[in-house]
Order: C-alpha cells, then structure tokens, then sequence
C-alpha cells in the first residue's frame, strides 16, 4: 500500500467542488434568493390561475375585438407572425451557414495541417490566418444576438435587414467554431487516402473530411435553425413583426388565451424541425 | 502539357529503389538502412512481426513519409528533392489500398473511386468529377468496378457495402488512379479469412494484368508464399530476408518471426532527426503517431503452425 499522505482530507479535486459550491450559495445570498419570491401576490394567483387555466383553450379567434377595422381574422394573423417568424430564421440561417462553414474550416486544424504540408497555396500563412479567423469568430459570438439586436435598433431603426444581421453574427461565430470542432474529430481515413493519391487540401477536405462530419455538421445545423426560430420570436419583442411581438401585445392585454395560442405555434416549429431533423440524420449516418 | 503526366512520364525501369534508407519517428527508428529495388511489373510481399517496420516502408514507397536518411527514389526522382507539387503529381499516380476506413461512407460508390484522380485535377476540375461525372466518366469507372466485380454497385452508397466489397471498392479506386505503383499496406487484415485469400487473388491478378509494380504488406505468410513471386521479410527495421518465396524456409520463417535477439534496434536513439515530426502530422494522425505500427499482437502467422 502507498505510503504517500493525502495533503488534504478532500484531494485537490474535493477541494474544486467546495469551492464551487461555496461561490454559488455566495452568489444566491448576494441576490436574496428566497422561497417566498416564489409566492404569488394576492391579485397575482388569480392571473396565474387565469392563464393556467387558458393552457387548455387555445384562442382560435380574437378574443378581443381587434380595435381598427381591417383586422384580419385572428388564425391569419397567427399565420402570417408564424411565417414572418420562419422567414426571419430562414434568412438568417442562409447567411450564417455558409459564412459559419468558410469560418469554420479555415479556423479547424485540418484547414492549416493540409494547407501546410499540402502545398496549398496559402502554405505557410495558413496557420496565423486560422488564429486570425478563430479571434473573429470569438468576437462575432461574446455579443449575443439580442444585444445586436438592440444595437442596431438604436442605430438603424425598426428594419428587417437589421434584424436578420443581428441574427446572422452570433450564429456565424457559433457555427464556425462547432463545425471547426466536428472536422478536426472526424475519421481522417479517407483524407489520408485521398492526399496519399496526390489530391489537393483543399479536394482533401471538402471529399474527404467533410463528408465524414456530414452528418454531425447537418443535425448541429438543424439545432442552429431551431435556436434561429426561437430568437426569431424573441425578436419580435423589440417591435420586430414576429410571433414575439404578438405574444407580447396579448401578454400586456391579459389575453391569455392568444398567448397559449402563439406559444403552442412556437413549439410546434420546434418539433416539426426537430423530427425533420431527426429524419435527416438517420438518412446521413450509415 | 500536364504537369501531373510530365512529372511521371519517363518512367524508367526500376520502379523504385531504396538505399540505406533509415526513418525515424520522435529518436525511434522504424525502418534502418534498408536496401530494396524493384523492377517494373514486379510483385513482392513484405512479411514480418507486428512492429518490423512494414507499414512505414510503404508510406515511405508512397511519398508519405522520408527517409530520415539514405535515398528513397521512386521512378528515379529522389522523394526528398521533389517540390510538393511533384511530389503530389508523383503522388497521384501510386495506389495506395489501405487496411480499411479509407473510403468516404456517405458517398456513392463511382464518387469514392472517382476520388482517386483528385490529383490530376485542379480543385474544380476534380470536384466537379466527382460530384458531377459525366456519362463517359461514369462508364470508365463502370469498366473499374466490373474488374473488381462490382460493376452492379456503380451507384450504391459505400457504407452499404460489406467489409470485402469496400476493400474491393478501394481497389477499384486505387486501380482508377491508372498507377505506376500499387501499395497496399495489410489489405484484407480487416477481411474474414475466407474472403481473405479471394481478395488477395484478385489484387495480385491485376497488378500483373496491369503490368504494374505490386507490393503489398501481409501477416499471413502462408498467402504470401503463395501469391507472391518475391518475399521481403522485415524484422526490427531491417531487411532480414529478401529473395523468392520458395527460398523462405520455414526455418527461416520461424527465426524472421522469432521473439527477441533484436527487438532493442528500436530503442536506440537517433541523432538525425531530420524530417518526420511535423510535416507528416496531418497524414499521420489516427495512427497514433506512432513510431511502428501499433497493430495488437497477432497469432503467430499460419504458415509456422504446425
């Protein structure tokens, strides 16, 4: 048997976890964090009851009578913030995710590895233009996508384009950086065989390596759309036309009913894309 | 004219040779002062224990990797004074028949064989030949795939294929490079034995038929004493038999496979470490960086038993 003392009762790897745990109880007293935060008020339960309730009984017409005269019935008004809220996520995903690709293989190690030892024609720069883009990418993902959002609202107003660009940044970066992880983990068999054959970095990657993380590459995609669709909706509470700004506007009118009606379309997004996503991956792996 | 077909146009007649070749990885040596030529159209099997070196000769026939020192030529060109762009001309025209998990699962059959002239190409020029083939692309690959008998699988997805019929595929692939060179390292290791000797028959069938220069790294002595004309035995680096399969006794067998003596070759450090650590990085990973095969320990080859 060893002979060797233990310098702590815990181990070094003890010693972490108190830490750890003492800055959280440290963090929830410096807030107040108390159960009674979690007791409605009197007038509170009511609404709570009110709007549990309503879970059950989605709104299928306005449950107000709209104000201005044109109003559209209220499914197509649901409708159209659903699609206005898919168009959002779909142009912004059609930007991020070639932009998040380039990104991503030019900040993967594969990139510079092939590059250099290939006779790419980058050859030697590869390697700092891989710690450039990777700083880019970290600049493009610290800000998250509702900040953008804010910031140029502030600077451009109430614009689409804005929006979908406040989106399209932070999504960027985040692909980039987890589609560089999936190819640098890819099996680098079939690379290696294909640079042995005289073929190209470039040629190496995009047949040999990148269709080996294809299938991780397409369902991390498909979450990244999912995220895209849930901002989306979220941006609509900075006025933007989405299913957000409708949840908000029947939140602030106690419409409860409308409210469950817009949450329901939301998660029902989610679930198709995440079966459609499901589909597709036990298409892609063998 | 192309500058992939200038570089290997004159081909001379020895396919290649190698003279005091020693490689080192990380101050081990895997391969030391091996001398070994072939003439064209040869076919020669290296044998050996698990650790001998085998693998690390072919990636040096393959271009993979340098000689640490001595002078490994390949058509005459001397690998080390070749600009990377010859080199991958060079390159482009040796097959290479992998173990196995050389092939591209999601891609069709025809794309993975295609894939084997993505060095005579420019970038766009080879992915649109593999993405796009045209029809009289496709035909030739179907001629490929028929010589290895998989000519009904021209569209099937690879990673619908059995073990057998992918190393089949790699062959085509291989075969599609229309090489000078034909390697293959371990080529129906991942093979079931049955299939094994099948597989096996078929390569060196049509290595001859192609007239092109065959070796091949094996464990199973008793199929390379069978298959093979000439027989290269390895053993800690060095060439410890090389001559015609009949001339391989099994006494001489048993000592090429015997535990000890000079396993400690490997150990001695090496002062010349001139190439080998970086610049194969990229090709070296998923071997585990290894200074010699990191093969698990394999029964004692069939041919010595009994």
């Amino acid at each position: 048997m060893s002979a060797r003392r233990r310098p702590w009762p815990l181990g070094a790897r003890g010693l972490v976890l108190l830490g750890l745990a003492l800055a959280g109880l440290w963090a929830g007293l410096h807030l107040g964090l108390t159960p009674a935060g979690l007791v409605p008020r009197a007038a509170g339960l009511e609404r709570l009851q009110e709007f549990v309730a309503a879970a059950a009984r989605p709104a299928w017409r306005h449950e107000v009578a709209p104000t201005f005269v044109d109003a559209s019935p209220f499914l197509v008004e649901l409708g159209r913030a659903t699609l206005r809220t898919i168009a959002f996520a779909l142009a912004a995903m059609s930007l991020a995710l070639p932009l998040g690709f380039m990104l991503g293989l030019v900040a993967s190690d594969a990139w510079w590895r092939a590059e250099t030892f290939g006779a790419g024609p980058l050859g030697a720069f590869a390697r700092p233009l891989q710690v450039a883009v990777r700083i880019f990418i970290a600049l493009m993902r610290s800000v998250h996508e509702l900040l953008w959002a804010v910031l140029f609202l502030a600077a451009f107003g109430l614009n689409t384009t804005s929006a979908v660009i406040a989106l399209v940044i932070p999504f960027s970066g985040t692909l980039a950086k987890v589609f560089s992880e999936m190819l640098d983990e890819a099996p680098t068999g079939a690379a290696r065989a294909l640079f042995g054959a005289g073929a190209g970095p470039l040629a190496v990657l995009l047949v040999g390596l990148v269709p080996r993380a294809l299938p991780d590459l397409a369902s991390y995609a498909f979450y990244r759309l999912e995220c895209a669709v849930r901002s989306s909706a979220v941006l609509g509470f900075f006025g933007y036309p989405t299913l957000g700004l409708h949840l908000s506007l029947a939140f602030e009118d106690l419409r409860f009913h409308e409210v469950w009606s817009y949450l329901y379309t939301l998660l029902a997004l989610v679930i198709v894309l995440e079966v459609w996503s499901g589909a597709l991956r036990a298409r892609l792996a063998p | 004219m192309n500058p992939i077909t200038s570089a290997v146009g004159t081909l001379d007649a020895a396919t290649f040779e190698l003279e005091d070749v020693s490689v080192a990885f990380a101050g081990r040596f895997a391969l030391e002062r091996v001398r070994l030529s072939a003439e064209r159209g040869e076919a020669l099997a290296v044998v050996g224990p698990s650790g001998a070196g085998k693998t690390t000769l072919l990636r040096t026939l393959g271009g993979a990797l340098l000689p640490t020192s001595g002078h490994a030529r390949i058509h005459g060109m001397e690998l080390a004074d070749l600009a990377p762009k010859a080199r991958r001309a060079l390159r482009s025209r040796l097959g290479f028949v992998h173990q196995d998990h050389s092939l591209i699962p999601v891609l069709r059959v025809s794309q993975n064989v295609l894939a084997g002239r993505l060095g005579r190409y420019g970038f766009l020029a080879g992915l649109r030949r593999v993405l796009f083939a045209r029809r009289a692309e496709l035909a030739e690959v179907h001629r490929v795939l028929e010589r290895v008998g998989l000519a009904d699988q021209l569209f099937q997805r690879t990673d619908t294929l059995s073990g057998g019929e992918r190393q089949r595929v790699a062959i085509a692939r291989a075969l599609f490079q229309e090489p000078t060179l034909l390697l293959a390292d371990e080529p129906v290791a991942s093979v079931d034995p049955a299939r094994a000797r099948d597989l096996l028959e078929l390569l060196t069938a049509l290595a001859r038929e192609e007239g092109v220069t065959f070796i091949a790294s094996l464990h199973d002595l008793e199929l390379a004493r069978a298959l093979f004309p000439r027989i290269v035995g390895l053993r800690a680096g060095r060439v410890f038999f090389d001559g015609p399969a009949a001339e391989l006794t099994d006494e001489r067998a048993r000592a090429l496979y015997e535990l000890g003596a000079d396993e400690r070759v490997n150990d001695e450090r090496v002062n010349d470490e001139r190439v080998n650590d970086e610049r194969v990085n990229f090709e070296r990973e998923g071997d585990a960086a290894s200074a010699v095969e990191e093969a698990p320990p394999r029964p004692a080859p069939k041919g010595l038993q009994g």
